[in-house]
């Protein structure tokens, strides 16, 4: 079971909405990030269950940031939050070892869809 | 300058901010599929600018080239302005090759020059057709757009009498940096949306706020 999450985006109203999109009641703990590299910092010190990570990003961008931490942690489960859905974009992403790719802006039932595949993921990972 | 910065709030620059930010994305993706490669999308960057303060600023933003060619479209909606798109002198020849009409000159009866032109107001069209229309999307809005025009202006020569931006206006500069992968070309784009817009702009970005609520 889900128990924590990790937002990294630099937009503090993109991590807001994502808050207000999670179902209620959902009992995470969230951490928040502003930059990829304040992700892998985060990362390394809390190692959530779950992370959203944004691509356009300021100091270190969302693919370096995805790619440091499975380097830290191979099984580790992120799925990119982002506009830009571009094929190669997605591609990218997939090959460094994200989830998959969620478009933005969020909705509540993308995001309930979201830490659904999360934790089967993590189950995945657990066994 | 001070004082044209505190038209929005730290608040809503935040969400005008995530606004752009989901616009040139979505635009990213979907020009990526027009022209068939990848694109790199800079943070905008938003800043409240003086119509007079405009040419100086664009030297600044641009890391030193003066000579540039400038696409000019005027949008017109609830939100109204005009997108300046700028590319350094020389981008012409790169662009060209997104289309790939290396040889159009004999295809099309007419001198590269031309040609040149024409790509750069064709990107132009719609790389500026693609995230207004995005932005307006997202705060619920409808434009109509001018034709775009190109201007070849040495940016260090300008005057702000010779800008194509009223000197008294308040501009809402929006800039983002893309990048074809391939070509290895980059442009600018500012958004200059003048006062009328921003009472609606500042209610429509609560709105959109406040549809995540």
């Amino acid at each position: 079971m889900l128990k924590s999450l990790l937002i990294v985006d630099d937009s503090p109203v993109a991590r807001m909405i994502m808050k207000k999109c999670l179902p209620a009641e959902h009992g995470l703990l969230i951490y928040e990030a502003g930059n990829g590299q304040e992700g892998v910092e985060q990362y390394q010190t809390h190692r959530p269950d779950l992370t959203f990570m944004d691509l356009t990003m300021p100091v270190m961008n969302g693919f370096e940031a995805l790619d440091s931490i499975r380097s830290i942690n191979p099984d580790a489960v992120v799925i990119v939050s982002t506009a830009d859905i571009q094929e190669k974009v997605i591609q990218r992403v997939k090959d460094l070892g994200a989830l998959y790719t969620m478009k933005k802006p969020p909705s509540k039932k993308s995001l309930a869809e979201a830490l659904e595949r999360g934790e089967e993921a993590l189950s995945r990972v657990q066994q | 300058m001070n004082s044209a910065e505190h038209i929005f709030s730290t608040e809503e620059k935040d969400i005008l901010q995530e606004v752009m930010n989901i616009a040139f994305g979505q635009a990213t993706a979907e020009l990526a599929e027009v022209i068939d490669i990848f694109v790199i999308l800079s943070v905008p960057n938003i800043k409240v600018v003086k119509g007079r303060d405009l040419p100086n600023y664009f030297i600044n933003e641009m890391d030193g080239s003066n000579v540039v060619n400038l696409i000019e479209q005027n949008f017109l909606g609830k939100f109204s302005g005009q997108a300046l798109l700028i590319f350094p002198s020389g981008a012409e020849k790169e662009l060209i090759k997104l289309f790939n009409q290396e040889n159009a000159e004999q295809s099309y009866n007419v001198d590269m020059d031309t040609l040149e032109q024409e790509t750069l107001v064709e990107v132009g069209n719609i790389l500026i057709g693609a995230c207004i229309g995005k932005i307006t999307e997202l705060l619920s809005d409808f434009v109509t757009y001018d034709p775009p025009r190109l201007m070849i202006q040495d940016l260090s020569q300008s005057t702000p009498a010779q800008f194509p931006v009223d000197e008294d206006s308040f501009a809402i500069s929006i800039r983002t940096v893309f990048r074809f992968e391939q070509q290895n070309v980059e442009g600018y784009l500012f958004l200059i949306t003048k006062q009328r817009s921003i009472q609606w702009l500042k209610k429509a970005l609560q709105t959109f706020l406040e549809s995540f609520m």
